[in-house]
């Protein structure tokens, strides 16, 4: 307790280092309140707005708790250091507390926490778990592969790979899962974040509100590409665009064969595949000579090379079991291809993958 | 304030002679003080092979299509390297190194409660360290610390080592916790009530209570993982009705006290060094005493706040979300009170006191990023970012590293018998100070605007600050050399430091340094509390020499 000792006042220099003190806050202070976060990364959702709000919310207050800690831990040390000529030993002052003060730290913190606790908890129904029940809501199943995303929407057959397209304005639920490991779906421009476990489906609610291109980002370790997993996007549209896209879809699907037949090889494209190649398969393999390994093999011999007459699948490397191994994909020494439904790929992808292949020297 | 003096604890009555043979003596030794020393010495080791994998992945990091490492490398590396850091240089530092050389000696004890114990716990930690490290031979874990399954299943042999080498870390650990337990509430001096205790061994109490009651969940979930990857009884895949989630769960029980595990000693550290040198009573001791309590108990019912993107339902996350806020009142009451401990002090700006002070910036920040962490809106943009990878590293480097090399300083003299030099420690703590910042503040930033953790490339447009990052921590690496340089300096010409060469008022320093075999002739009996500087020593029965001039 203060024993009203001479030295146990505070002094002039205290206050004047408080008041220099409060003024640094305050510019901080207004400095967060200010701060653009949109220039540097969008807010293409409802709840990103909000979340920004909260998170400068609580960056205002951090700024003033660091500004008086750091401040005071200089002050004091500074105007309390041991000086030319004074003992060593010297004892300091013999305060050992000061009930007033330890009252009003534990106090003010613990305010702070409990409005921080109530905000937060008036966001998390407004995006997570809840479905969106508007009767022109969209839902979209959102499945994490190694290393791609599969997008299903009502009534297209096939998934879409590694491209969302939301209709700006409209509430949208995604369903998330993972048919390998666990993945985890993340749009930063959105700020939302979802774990995709396997076994689980995970609804998360959102509204897209600015029409644009978005990253999309897998934030869980998934394995050997997971440093890949990005340059995908979420494109928000108008309306009508998106309803173009949809249907532009849905005429591409129902055009697209179903299986890998010799004519549907036949008619490969190499310029389409050498995209697909770049995209989906360089996590695992160089379009280099065969010992220019990544994961699997080189294949840029793949099909004239003297030292390896067979493919590693024990047949002669001709298209059809080309082909059969992207299908079906291959388990041998070098380690497990996945499938073509786990690669994300179609049988006209197939074709045109197959088709560059061949271009390989 | 002359209290009656307890009698009614059982303390050695008589003393054993030390062992003669060079194997008891320093190999096998039963004494706390070596077994101190054996730990720091090990951990020293591990924690430069895991620094060197730290360099590894900032020379990969250092531009965005780096092909320096190949990403099954780079994944090798930042799992063994975070792995390394908890179990086998952290933990083991502030428990089995500074616990055991500090704590008997300030309690006023010969020993633990349990030297033999003592000796096999320890004995358990360089073949757990042997098997992380070797496990590079037949392929490392690669999915982070965590390891968290179903990818853990898929991996190579390695991946089981490091169950396995977890597992004996564990066990040490476990053993530790209820030695030291046992040491703290049955071999305390006489007159050494709780409260008269020094507020490194409430540290140390607490700790070792973790230790004791959380590490158990963490050999159960290794365990299993175990047991899956061997025998394929499904615990945690899916595809066979196990559930990945229940693996995280399990281990952020753990994990959880784990973290406070890995700063509660380097809070103990800090309120000790700081009367010393402000040669004034540490403010607010019963606070700070109780709030690592608080602290403990709450750390058990925070660990979902690593799981708010693992699906769990809003109701669960709330209580998780308001419990971890919670957390941080306890923890602003203790920075409160070491910084109003230096109000009206008399302070040495010693390296030590550097240490304290670096410790108390860079924590703070880790405190405040932990709260926006707490919150799960913003978390769930946050997590799994460099966001979460700059936190971590402003509480386990920034707080338990700062406050480490701040006990190293402060008590070499007490384990070597020699100084270390003043002005190479501040050298040190000024390169190290500034380059830790330089290193993982920036990476707040670009976690915020979309750079995700566990990458061995990432978008070109982050490459300007991640060079930046990676010669900042080349300096971070290269400022340990000056430790380093220091240590063996000090060792074979350093200043002797005789009994007490800080002037502090704790029992370590009232026998001499290094402190002899069985530590006291007679035991110690404790009069009053141990900060009230000005006023004569509270100690009776102590032999040595009581006038303390600090000679730095």
């Amino acid at each position: 307790m203060n024993t009203g000792h001479e030295e146990h006042k505070l002094d002039a220099g205290f206050w004047r280092a408080t008041i220099v003190m409060g003024v640094i806050s305050a510019l901080g202070m207004w400095g967060v309140v200010v701060f653009p976060i949109e220039r540097y990364v969008p807010e293409a959702a409802g709840i990103a707005v909000k979340i920004d709000w909260l998170f400068k919310f609580m960056a205002f207050f951090s700024v003033p708790i660091l500004v008086y800690v750091n401040g005071y831990m200089l002050y004091f040390t500074v105007r309390y250091r041991n000086r030319k000529g004074q003992p060593k030993d010297q004892p300091g002052s013999s305060i050992h507390d000061h009930k007033t003060l330890e009252f009003w730290w534990t106090a003010i913190p613990s305010v702070l926490m409990l409005v921080l606790g109530v905000l937060s908890y008036i966001l998390i129904p407004q995006y997570y778990t809840a479905r969106a029940a508007t009767a022109d809501s969209v839902t979209i199943e959102a499945i994490g592969h190694q290393f791609s995303w599969e997008f299903r929407y009502p009534g297209l057959r096939d998934p879409v790979p590694d491209e969302l397209h939301l209709p700006v304005d409209v509430a949208v639920t995604i369903d998330v899962t993972s048919t390998d490991v666990i993945h985890s779906f993340w749009v930063p421009a959105f700020r939302m974040k979802q774990d995709m476990i396997p076994g689980m489906v995970v609804p998360m609610t959102l509204t897209p509100t600015k029409v644009g291109k978005y990253e999309i980002i897998c934030t869980e370790f998934c394995g050997v590409g997971h440093s890949g997993m990005r340059d995908r996007y979420v494109y928000v549209q108008s309306q009508s665009d998106f309803d173009a896209w949809y249907a532009a879809q849905k005429t591409k699907q129902a055009h697209a064969p179903t299986e890998v037949t010799a004519a549907v090889l036949a008619s490969g494209d190499a310029a389409a595949g050498q995209q697909l190649f770049n995209s989906r398969c360089t996590t695992c393999h160089n379009a280099a000579p065969f010992d220019k390994r990544k994961v699997g093999p080189g294949l840029a011999n793949l099909f004239h090379d003297p030292a390896h007459p067979k493919l590693l699948s024990g047949k002669a490397p001709n298209s059809a079991d080309v082909a059969d191994i992207l299908e079906h994909g291959l388990s041998g020494p070098m380690g497990q291809m996945p499938n073509a439904q786990l690669n994300g790929l179609s049988p006209k992808d197939i074709a045109d993958l197959v088709a560059y292949l061949k271009t390989l020297k | 304030m002359q209290a009656a003096v307890g009698t009614a604890h059982v303390t050695h009555g008589h003393i054993h002679p030390p062992p003669d043979t060079f194997i008891k003596k320093y190999i096998f030794s039963q004494d706390h003080k070596v077994i101190a020393v054996q730990y720091f010495i090990t951990s020293g080791l591990f924690f430069v092979l895991a620094g060197l994998l730290a360099e590894m992945m900032r020379a990969q990091l250092a531009s965005a299509n780096n092909t320096l490492l190949s990403p099954t490398t780079y994944n090798e590396a930042y799992s063994v390297h975070g792995s390394a850091m908890v179990w086998l240089v952290i933990i083991p530092i502030l428990t089995g190194a500074f616990g055991n050389l500090i704590m008997p000696l300030q309690i006023g004890a010969r020993d633990v409660a349990f030297p033999w114990l003592n000796m096999f716990s320890f004995w358990l930690f360089p073949p757990a360290g042997i098997l992380l490290f070797g496990s590079f031979i037949w392929g490392a874990p690669e999915a982070g610390w965590t390891e968290y399954p179903p990818i853990s299943l898929e991996q190579s042999f390695g991946t089981s080592m490091w169950c396995m080498a977890i597992f004996l870390i564990g066990v040490s650990s476990t053993i530790t916790g209820l030695n030291f337990l046992v040491t703290i509430i049955k071999m305390r001096a006489p007159g050494m009530t709780w409260t008269r205790m020094p507020l490194f061994v409430w540290a140390t109490a607490v700790t070792a209570f973790l230790s004791f009651i959380a590490t158990a969940n963490l050999s159960a979930a290794l365990l299993g993982l175990l047991i899956e990857r061997t025998f394929g009884v499904p615990f945690y895949d899916p595809a066979k009705g196990g559930s990945p989630v229940l693996w995280q769960h399990i281990f952020w029980f753990y994990s959880h006290p784990a973290v406070y595990i890995m700063i509660l000693p380097a809070f103990g550290i800090v309120s000790e060094i700081l009367p010393t040198f402000c040669r004034r009573p540490i403010f607010g001791y019963k606070a700070i005493a109780y709030s690592s309590v608080a602290i403990g108990l709450l750390s058990f019912a925070v660990w979902a706040h690593h799981m708010f993107t693992s699906g769990l339902a809003p109701w669960v996350q709330l209580p998780f979300m308001i419990l971890t806020m919670i957390v941080g009142i306890p923890t602003g009451v203790k920075i409160f009170s070491w910084v109003a401990t230096l109000w009206g002090g008399n302070i040495r700006l010693t390296t030590p006191m550097y240490f304290v002070l670096g410790f108390l910036s860079t924590f703070t920040f880790g405190g405040i990023t932990g709260i926006m962490l707490a919150s799960v809106p913003a978390d769930v943009h946050e997590h799994a970012t460099y966001f979460v990878v700059a936190h971590l590293h402003y509480v386990l480097f920034g707080g338990s590293v700062f406050g480490i090399f701040a006990g190293l300083y402060y008590w070499w003299p007490k384990m070597t018998g020699r100084m270390l030099d003043e002005t190479l420690g501040k050298i040190h703590f000024w390169l190290m100070f500034v380059s830790f910042n330089a290193t993982f503040l920036p990476m707040h930033w670009i976690g915020l605007e979309g750079m995700p953790r566990r990458v061995s490339t990432y978008d070109p447009q982050y490459q300007d600050t991640n060079l930046f990052i990676s010669i900042s921590a080349f300096v971070l690496g290269a400022s340990m050399l000056v430790f380093a340089y220091n240590a063996i300096k000090s060792t074979i010409s350093g200043r002797e430091a005789g009994q007490n060469p800080w002037g502090a008022r704790t029992l370590e320093w009232m026998i001499p340094s290094p402190p002899p075999y069985y530590n006291f002739d007679d035991i110690p009996v404790v009069l009053s509390g141990p900060y009230d500087y000005g006023k004569p020593l509270p100690y009776r029965e102590i032999k040595a020499d009581l006038s303390y001039k600090p000679i730095v």
